[in-house]
């Protein structure tokens, strides 16, 4: 990356001072919340009626956990919402990087016009209420299939945008040799167009992993009923539900088990995320 | 920068060497038959963006306009009067004036903390890598568990407040989250907190891009670090601070989940941005004026982040 020979070493003392203001402003930025989340999940509802940074003295958090299971419908939660996630994640990423491939090689007024449509839903609000009175006319309110068609329509645009971009600045010579050889349309875009758009694309199916596995907003309008609930709104619903307010043990509880399956996905591709969002296509 | 390699291609590795085109350039007049296949390919990402943006998004703009309620099924125009009445109730003044406020100590808060930890953290080595993930963390998480970890850390009885406790005398028990101008700063803050992170490495993939040979320059030239980055990195940073500044401010004109975790629009209506006016209108059954305010925060976004992206377009540098 940088050459190491011509950058003048820092001062050691300058470096320890850099690290210990970064390590005092990680510590309750970060470290605090994270604490008092894991900590107080495994107190008592008593115990954490005040939710403290003190460990747990009664410690009943695998009780907590079951109770999220049982009572806070997280399975039903975590069902719907894999159900949302990963068809939305691929939909979005074959449909977006397909349509930019056109989007990049167009001249036609129609596609330059439906490009910048499309980039321009990534920064316009969502219009809920017709969204909802649209997906009521197409029988598909309430269901899962309507929340997913209304993700798929509304996070398509970045993944547009971002690959447009990065298509345009591509050399069309790999496409147009392929189809000399006799490759059709698909085969280009599927040996081709795909694997060179790879690292954007990677980092578009992060943010949208990210996104779409948090959405709450459309999931508040367009669901219906627990049995279509996604983890957000079965955790929003749980911790509207204690009678004397927030039973904090349980809300946290339920707020560790709804972001687990992003934390583990985290942990194992750690490196990836970071690189591919430090160095991949994320430029405007 | 990703750098492209022909390797990568496996199609093309085949047929093409690696050296460099082999082919000669086509004449740019092609039958426009052929290239049919580009409306094919895109079609279903134009009918899905069209469907659910597009169309509501224009509907939206004309059903503003309109009598339209719950309570019957026929839908009139109606002028301004829905936004005559919710500016007279008091809900579309206030409402847009929170939003505002929100939106820029969200997004101030946001670039300002994620720009100097983005140059802190610039190098990729392993302690830096460490912090990168460290403060990615709250990206992961969902805008409503960022929102109750945030209630139970301010709560009047909680961590921060014992805190502040240990240093002014008698017990301090400041409700963060339950008074006026406090509430609607911490809502705004907890928001940033959930992004910083990723702001925190567009800003440090947008330093990296920056041709090293410019920074050494200045070194020889008797640059200081102050100067340096006021005058090279700054305004090299042009790209990433349209992509930051424009997706944190619209970002947060539409935030809605934060506020629905700690203070669901209060206390009174303190914290009420437009998307929770929005959700209030639409659960009363009143679609025309739930439209209006839904409209008001596309008007916010045109007349404020449409001339900061021109702005700043104009600001970034040509290579």
């Amino acid at each position: 990356m940088s050459s190491a020979h011509v950058k003048t070493r820092a001062p050691r003392v300058g470096e320890v001072a850099k690290y210990t203001v970064l390590s005092i402003i990680a510590l309750p930025m970060v470290v605090l919340p994270l604490w008092v989340l894991v900590v107080n999940a495994f107190k008592s509802e008593t115990e954490a009626a005040t939710p403290t940074v003190g460990l747990p003295t009664d410690f009943v958090g695998l009780e907590n956990f079951a109770t999220v299971v049982n009572d806070g419908n997280y399975l039903v939660g975590l069902k719907n919402s894999l159900i949302v996630t990963i068809p939305t994640v691929f939909a979005v990423l074959l449909l977006g990087s397909m349509a930019a491939w056109a989007f990049a090689r167009a001249s036609s007024r129609f596609l330059r016009v439906a490009y910048y449509v499309a980039a321009l839903s990534i920064i316009l609000p969502p219009a809920i209420v017709p969204m909802v009175v649209l997906l009521t006319k197409t029988g598909l309110t309430g269901s899962v299939a309507g929340y997913v068609f209304a993700l798929i329509g509304t996070r398509l645009g970045v993944i547009i945008f971002l690959t447009t971009g990065y298509i345009r600045t591509l050399p069309n010579d790999y496409e147009e040799a392929v189809q000399i050889d006799g490759a059709n349309r698909w085969q280009t875009y599927w040996h081709v167009i795909l694997p060179l758009v790879r690292p954007v694309l990677f980092t578009a199916a992060i943010m949208t992993v990210i996104n779409v596995w948090n959405e709450f907003l459309f999931a508040l309008y367009m669901t219906k009923g627990t049995a279509n609930a996604t983890l957000p709104l079965t955790l929003f619903h749980f911790a509207n539900a204690g009678l004397y307010g927030i039973r904090w043990n349980l809300v946290f509880a339920h707020v560790i088990l709804t972001g687990l399956p992003l934390l583990i996905a985290y942990i194992f591709l750690q490196r990836q995320v970071m690189s591919g969002l430090t160095e991949g296509g994320v430029k405007g | 920068m990703t750098v492209l390699d022909a390797s990568d291609v496996e199609g093309a590795a085949a047929s093409a060497p690696s050296t460099g085109p082999i082919m000669t350039p086509h004449p740019p007049t092609r039958e426009p038959r052929r290239r049919l296949y580009l409306l094919w390919f895109s079609l279903p990402a134009i009918l899905l963006v069209a469907f659910f943006f597009a169309i509501p998004f224009i509907s939206n703009a004309g059903l503003a306009f309109t009598q339209w309620t719950g309570f019957s099924s026929s839908i009139t125009f109606n002028g301004l009067q829905n936004f005559r009445s919710l500016w007279s109730l008091g809900i579309l003044g206030h409402a847009t004036y929170v939003t505002i406020i929100f939106a820029v100590v969200t997004m101030l808060a946001q670039n300002l903390v994620g720009l100097a930890l983005a140059k802190a953290l610039q190098q990729t080595n392993r302690i830096n890598t460490f912090f990168r993930s460290l403060f990615f963390i709250p990206v992961l998480m969902s805008p409503l568990a960022a929102g109750y970890i945030w209630a139970a850390v301010l709560a009047p009885e909680g961590p921060v407040n014992g805190f502040i406790s240990w240093f002014v005398p008698g017990d301090f028990t400041f409700a963060w989250l339950g008074q006026s101008p406090s509430a609607l700063i911490a809502v705004g803050l907890i928001d940033a907190w959930k992004w910083v992170g990723l702001v925190t490495l567009v800003y440090i993939a947008g330093l990296n891009a920056i041709d090293r040979a410019l920074i050494e320059a200045a070194v020889i030239d008797g640059a200081g670090a102050w100067r340096r980055f006021r005058s090279i990195e700054v305004p090299m940073l042009a790209p990433a601070f349209t992509f930051n500044l424009t997706l944190t401010l619209v970002g947060s004109f539409s935030a809605l989940d934060v506020i629905f975790a700690t203070t669901k629009g209060g206390p009174g209506d303190a914290t009420s941005v437009l998307n929770v006016a929005v959700y209030a209108q639409y659960g009363q059954g009143l679609f025309g004026t739930s439209s209006a305010l839904s409209f008001m925060i596309a008007i916010l976004v045109i007349v404020t982040a449409v001339p900061l992206i021109w702005y700043l377009r104009r600001k970034e540098v040509v290579s």
